[in-house]
């Protein structure tokens, strides 16, 4: 369930549905297993109700998916020892999942809190099979809230760790054909670091739906992903037309294929603002970093104006906190963050720290650190490279850690860091920042460790609040305490671009993860105009 | 001396050329942190990203251009050349150093002319299984050290109160053997494979890669140097110092070695030039440096990501190559000096007759 990258969504979502899944066209979710869109019913004053009812799908072996594949999917979730601590704290807010005896396809879940993001939010998860991973159904004598409460400290039910000892052993993460999924498409064949190769399923559910909407159509037979090992060989593999599509193109190969008059012949480029945010975190653990005044200072010497500038050649847009300027809920009277080294030596001496001999003190400590960053991402290492010029400027050494993506993201989870530079992703739907700021989320999702009684009660407040004006008060008011608290600094939110074959059409390019809808992608015999 | 080869030596204008090429190297690499440069290495200009070479007025003109992420192409040339005497040069020197003795005593007390005590036989057994974590292992390695310690009293009591069976026992070193496997084994396979593989993962420090750089590179000086020795011990005039009683090490040391690394002299530059190309290669692939560490072969390797910057090819490209051809060349000359059969046979016998004078005396 858990990915081990975010780029393995782009195939996990042709491979297995959710409830819900992202219509390209609109920009908004809409129904892929469910029927429809779930109807809301607030109970009292804390808890929303969501009803279901399910598609007439079925599993490939013609088992229909039922309401208690559902439920198993969402009780597997919350099963320890598997690495699923972000989705665990994302969906945290689903308690129950009550099903209806006289209907097997028609369930309704019980949130805590009455957010009205959970209408959209509660079904993005791909769902599992229950037959296949638990025969003997070991799973349903246990509650949803039970396995979510279960103590850390405590080893699991007998029953759980058979089954996460099966699922382990089953290794869907290496062997995607042990778990096959009810999405139209099937893995053919995974040559690692080279290619993933989907082959459409020839007998597939949605293929009787008189008129299947657009998140249900699987249009190409086979989809090949190249795994390319950097920006250039992509641009390179693109004008030889060994690929169709190339999302996440680069600034730089973006402007310069823009630039030649015969890519320009061939290929279509789209490009428009995306939900992902870069942002430096400061690992809150360290005793350097536990004051707000030092994290501030900090904060100062990144100059997030040069670097989007720099690095994205002005597309992109500057932010004050983890919402895009274009949300509704920004909170524009905050001030941008300035580049402002003056300040920052100001805010150190404030925080008690005193230049001596050339470096800074405080007590016992002597403020020097790493930056940590994924070592193929050329971004991130211009905003390593810049702030270590500036941090030198004023007389603290910073070492840069440049890390392979896989070995990062454990580092981050140990909190084996102490500044990192990452992207973080959004959504228009959803703003639940528990995963990755709750307290309850150290060691999971949330990498910098924060958190503190009255920060996570803002979150929980804002991932529960059901009026729009109250929630809008309250985003404001967590913009503001991530500016005054500092635990990442936000720099700017990164454009998306893509380029693609002229004719191919159907491509519905997205600010939303991946970028583009690849089960409606079609050959045009005519290439497509200019976006 | 020959005087025939230091004239030659003097007389080829690409030699001076060469030898002026890598003077300017080593000045610009020593004197790097104090040259009025316009910008410092590993910062990133963000208004300037990977523009080409400017040569306005303006004071902050970057001459050379900047790479894609906006980080002066000058002033990484100039620390690069740093890079070449604080990592390549040591590198090859330890390399030097490591091969010529290993190879120099291989070669010269073969597989059984050292001998070690008999208490050593336990004791490096101990450290083995220790090192190593093998089953039991601290009750074993303190068995064995126990089992050193008798023996190391045992053959001292003895061996003072006089000669008795096993207090004179000991433990030949084959020395040939184990040199010769240790460099086959690293050998075996490609040294810019092995390079890559104990390179991968986080880069290393300067010091880390140094030894990476060193553990490559001082098999094929230990090969040359053994190769040479097994000449040299069986000179009339090594032979002569045996005679004459000195003790072996001095043999060893003032006699024998310093013929045996006389092709050293040719073969150090080529090994300079090879570790700088591995070295660059290295850089070039992202393996081993940080990103703030300046290299040629990091700059080259920026390319990539903008393929139609010619500055990142030019300035680095010729500069790597510029300096390869004088390692060459330098290499090419000392190998024409050092290779003269007379020189080398007057040489050796001059010299060890000078120390059999004194040692005579």
């Amino acid at each position: 369930m858990a990915q081990v990258n975010s780029r393995a969504v782009d195939v996990i979502n042709l491979m297995h549905y959710s409830l819900l899944q992202t219509d390209f066209a609109t920009g908004t979710m809409a129904p892929t297993l469910a029927a429809a869109l779930p109807s809301v019913q607030f109970v009292g004053d804390s808890l929303t109700h969501l009803d279901y009812h399910l598609r007439d799908a079925t599993w490939d072996n013609g088992r229909p998916v039922l309401a208690t594949d559902v439920a198993f999917t969402l009780k597997l979730m919350h099963c320890p020892e598997l690495p699923n601590e972000g989705e665990r704290t994302h969906f945290s807010f689903i308690r129950e999942l009550l099903l209806d005896p006289a209907d097997p396809r028609h369930f309704t879940l019980v949130c805590r809190g009455q957010a009205p993001e959970y209408r959209l939010d509660s079904g993005d998860f791909p769902i599992l099979p229950e037959n296949p991973l638990d025969p003997t159904h070991s799973l349903r004598q246990f509650s949803l809230a039970t396995l979510q409460d279960w103590p850390r400290s405590t080893a699991p039910a007998p029953a759980v760790a058979a089954l996460v000892q099966r699922y382990q052993q089953a290794d869907p993460g290496h062997h995607p054909e042990r778990l096959a999924g009810c999405g139209p498409y099937q893995l053919a064949a995974w040559e690692g670091n080279h290619s993933l190769t989907l082959q459409r399923k020839k007998k597939w559910w949605g293929d009787r739906l008189p008129t299947a909407p657009l998140v249900l159509q699987a249009r190409p037979k086979q989809l090949q992903f190249l795994i390319l090992p950097d920006d250039a060989a992509a641009t390179l593999a693109l004008r030889r037309h060994e690929l169709d599509l190339y999302p996440q193109v680069s600034a730089r190969d973006f402007q310069r294929l823009q630039a030649s008059a015969t890519a320009h012949r061939e290929l279509a480029f789209y490009s428009g603002p995306s939900y992902d945010i870069v942002i430096a975190g400061f690992n809150t653990r360290r005793p350097a970093f536990q004051d707000k005044l030092t994290r501030q200072a900090l904060s100062c010497l990144f100059d997030a104006k040069s670097l989007l500038a720099g690095t994205q050649l002005g597309q992109g847009s500057r932010t004050v906190g983890l919402l895009p300027p274009t949300s509704p809920f920004y909170n524009d009277s905050l001030p941008l963050p300035a580049y402002a080294p003056a300040r920052a030596v100001a805010l150190l001496r404030q925080a008690g720290w005193q230049q001596i001999g050339g470096t800074w003190k405080r007590a016992a400590q002597q403020l020097a650190f790493s930056v940590r960053y994924r070592a193929d991402e050329t971004t991130f290492e211009t905003v390593a490279l810049q702030f270590r010029a500036a941090a030198a400027a004023v007389g603290i050494p910073v070492a840069l850690r440049p890390t392979e993506a896989s070995t990062l993201t454990e580092a981050l989870r140990q909190g084996d860091f102490d500044v990192c530079v990452r992207k973080l992703k959004g959504n228009p739907f959803a703003f639940n920042f528990l995963p990755i700021l709750h307290s309850q989320s150290v060691g999971e999702g949330n990498f910098t460790g924060f958190g503190t009684p009255a920060s996570d009660r803002l979150l929980e407040a804002i991932a529960a609040v059901g009026q729009p004006g109250r929630k809008r008060l309250l985003l404001k008011q967590f913009q503001m305490m991530l500016q005054k608290e500092a635990p990442l600094a936000p720099l700017f939110v990164l454009p998306y671009r893509l380029a693609a074959d002229r004719h191919l059409v159907q491509v519905y390019p997205s600010g939303l993860r991946p970028g583009y809808s690849a089960a409606t992608l079609t050959w045009a015999a005519t290439p497509s105009p200019d976006h | 001396m020959n005087a025939r080869g230091p004239t030659r030596f003097a007389s080829g204008s690409a030699y001076w050329g060469a030898v002026a090429w890598l003077a300017l190297v080593v000045g610009v690499g020593v004197l790097g942190p104090w040259l009025p440069l316009p910008y410092p290495p590993a910062t990133p200009d963000l208004a300037h990203i990977a523009i080409p070479p400017g040569w306005g007025n303006s004071a902050a003109a970057h001459y050379f251009g900047t790479d894609p992420a906006g980080r002066d192409v000058l002033a990484e040339l100039v620390f690069g050349a740093r890079e070449l005497l604080t990592l390549s040069l040591p590198a090859t020197a330890l390399a030097t150093l490591l091969g010529a003795s290993a190879g120099g005593a291989a070669g010269f007390w073969g597989n059984r002319g050292l001998a070690l005590p008999l208490a050593i036989g336990p004791l490096a057994l101990a450290a083995g299984w220790w090192l190593l974590a093998l089953p039991y292992w601290l009750i074993s390695s303190i068995i064995l050290l126990i089992i050193s310690f008798l023996i190391f009293i045992y053959q001292w009591k003895f061996a003072r109160l006089g000669p008795r069976r096993f207090a004179g026992v000991t433990l030949p070193l084959p020395l040939d053997s184990l040199v010769l496997g240790v460099a086959t084994l690293l050998s075996a396979v490609p040294r810019l494979v092995l390079v890559v593989a104990l390179a991968a993962g986080p880069p290393l420090s300067t010091s880390q890669l140094l030894a990476v750089l060193v553990l490559v590179a001082w098999p094929d000086t230990a090969r040359l140097v053994r190769a040479q020795m097994l000449r040299v011990r069986v000179q009339p005039f090594v032979e002569a110092a045996w005679a004459s009683g000195l003790p072996e090490w001095r043999i060893w040391w003032r006699h024998a070695l310093p013929h045996a690394c006389q092709p050293l002299w040719a073969s150090a530059p080529l090994s300079l030039a090879g570790l700088i190309g591995l070295e660059s290669t290295l850089a070039f692939l992202g393996i081993g440096l940080l990103p703030t560490t300046a290299s040629w072969g990091h700059l080259l390797g920026t390319l990539r990501q903008e393929p139609t910057a010619w500055w990142l090819v030019v300035g680095p490209g010729s500069a790597l190559l510029f300096t390869l051809l004088a390692l060459q060349e330098v290499a090419r000359q000392l190998s024409g000096l050092h290779s003269s059969k007379e020189y080398f046979n007057k040489t050796a016998s001059d010299v060890t007759a000078a120390h059999l004078r004194t040692k005579i005396k």
